[in-house]
């Protein structure tokens, strides 16, 4: 599903981000990538999204080679993958229904499709009370949900979620958690990338540890020791 | 594509009223732009007519030598008339001269005394000529320096008006080319301004135009709702400008009545200018707006 062959990303005018990493990511998979703080986590992601190019290597994400993408072509990328972000990233000024909308307008998709197909992904997040809700009106929690139904909405092959749970508090991360897990299950490949080894260590799956750039250990059912 | 327009429409409507205060200031700022540029053609019209009033009283007197005939004054009057620089000239006749010396001098028993112990009319006939500008006053006397005609010539008080007309001349170009001016630092000022405005506006956007891109939007389907809403800051702008513009021009229109002494009326001038007036200010404040929209969306949609 993922591929990462000898990947790297330089950041100018030194900084390594990325040294020649090769990774692979199966279908259904559940991946956690785990590392301090600069380890080059989060530039995995930007690199999946087409954020960042990296500077040598492959990329191949559900058989297409991004690598070289066109800027044209990154929209098109951008819907067949769902993201989360540790900042949500949801527009402040439309509620959680138009949230989780605009994912599938971007794509042209019918308004009375739009009408059918929201209300049942926010009932698997569990918002399904608060379609009329601004941003502001929620907790973290509900926030990071409705980011994740919005990830959801187009039913994504491959959900990314960089560090969602580093704006919450423990109750709202074990939620998430259980709700990225329950994705899983359903068929959805899954990348959690975060550095809290709580988090890790509970979900009992892959675990790929990077540093400076590097894999250091990928192991099934890993754990997360610092 | 049809249902991708709606729903630009539907944001860039969506976006000014769930924004209202930010809407609010921008609309302001545009307004007192359009208003300001509204005042200065205000200035410039009225500095014009007054401008033209005050050339309106400037005339040339050509007094003719008595002996000179009613036919010959009124050929150099034919002549007169057919000159570009001319605007208007009028006869006065020997006998309307002698009415006009004597009402002039009433007051003074003495002229009139003198007066009437001459047997003949003293004075001769004259010519009162008008320009189309004071700049057509020395080409006029200019071409009445021919024999032909000066040697019929006893006098022109063009010489004694001379200091004032330069002066008039002078100064009228002066304020031509400093209302020029003005004009056009101010028209700068103002673009510059809602350049800005608009540019602040989509700065205070930038995260959810990040968003946007990260969720798979293009970058027309981004920048399209905040081209829509410049389209409909510079309408709304103008029709508040009018409504708030029209009034104030009929409250100060009696008082340059009084100040020009003329018929000028400010309210019809910019009646009869409307279209071209408003119609040109709208287009320069939708042309501004999707610019500085253009550019500025255009440094957050590189994600």
């Amino acid at each position: 599903m993922i591929n990462f062959k000898k990947v790297t990303k330089i950041f100018y005018p030194k900084t390594v981000a990325l040294k020649d990493l090769s990774m692979q990511i199966q279908p259904k998979e559940f991946v956690s990538i785990v590392g301090q703080s600069g380890a080059g986590k989060s530039t995995l992601i930007r690199v999946l999204t087409a954020e960042d190019k990296p500077d040598s290597g492959r990329v191949i994400v559900g058989g297409w080679d991004i690598t070289d993408i066109k800027q044209s072509q990154v929209p098109i990328l951008r819907r067949q993958i769902g993201v989360v972000y540790q900042d949500f990233k949801l527009l402040p000024k439309k509620t959680v229904f138009e949230n989780v909308a605009f994912a599938l307008e971007v794509c042209g998709i019918s308004s009375r499709i739009i009408k059918n197909v929201i209300p049942q992904v926010l009932k698997i997040v569990g918002l399904k009370d608060k379609l009329d809700r601004y941003p502001h009106q929620l907790s973290g929690g509900e926030i990071q949900r409705a980011a994740i139904a919005r990830a959801l909405v187009h039913r994504p092959k491959i959900l990314l979620a960089d560090e969602p749970t580093g704006n919450l508090d423990s109750l709202n991360t074990k939620d998430i958690i259980d709700l990225l897990l329950k994705i899983n299950e359903f068929g959805t490949t899954v990348m959690l990338v975060t550095h809290n080894k709580d988090v890790v260590n509970r979900i009992k799956k892959r675990v790929v540890l990077i540093d400076q750039g590097q894999i250091i250990s990928d192991q099934e059912e890993g754990k997360y020791v610092l | 594509m049809l249902t991708s327009t709606f729903r630009v429409i539907k944001f860039a409507f969506q976006d000014f009223f769930r924004n209202f205060w930010l809407s609010f200031v921008t609309l302001t700022i545009l307004i007192l732009a359009l208003f300001s540029i509204n005042l200065l053609i205000v200035f410039s019209a009225v500095t014009r007519e007054a401008i033209t009033s005050i050339e309106n009283k400037i005339n040339i007197n050509i007094y003719f030598k008595p002996e000179i005939g009613e036919d010959q004054v009124q050929n150099v009057q034919k002549y007169l008339l057919g000159l570009d620089q001319v605007k208007d000239v009028q006869y006065v006749s020997k006998d309307q001269a002698l009415e006009s010396f004597k009402a002039k001098h009433q007051d003074n028993p003495k002229i009139l005394e003198s007066l009437a112990q001459i047997d003949n009319n003293p004075l001769g006939a004259s010519l009162t000529i008008k320009a189309k500008s004071t700049a057509g006053y020395p080409i006029i006397l200019a071409d009445l320096k021919d024999p032909q005609y000066d040697n019929m010539i006893e006098s022109k008080d063009f010489d004694d008006h001379k200091l004032v007309i330069d002066r008039i001349m002078g100064i009228t170009s002066k304020v031509t080319t400093g209302v020029a001016a003005v004009a056009l630092i101010f028209t700068l000022i103002s673009i510059l301004i809602i350049f800005n405005t608009i540019r602040m506006a989509i700065y205070t956007h930038r995260e959810e135009i990040n968003a946007m891109k990260l969720v798979g939007a293009t970058n027309w389907f981004v920048r399209a709702p905040y081209l829509l809403q410049g389209i409909i800051f510079s309408v709304l702008a103008l029709i508040i400008t009018l409504i708030i513009f029209y009034p104030l021009l009929g409250f100060i229109q009696p008082y340059l009545g009084m100040i020009l002494e003329s018929k000028f009326n400010i309210v019809t001038y910019f009646n009869q200018n409307f279209a071209y007036i408003f119609g040109l200010e709208l287009l320069a404040a939708i042309a501004i707006n999707l610019i500085s929209s253009y550019l500025a969306v255009n440094r957050y949609v590189k994600v």
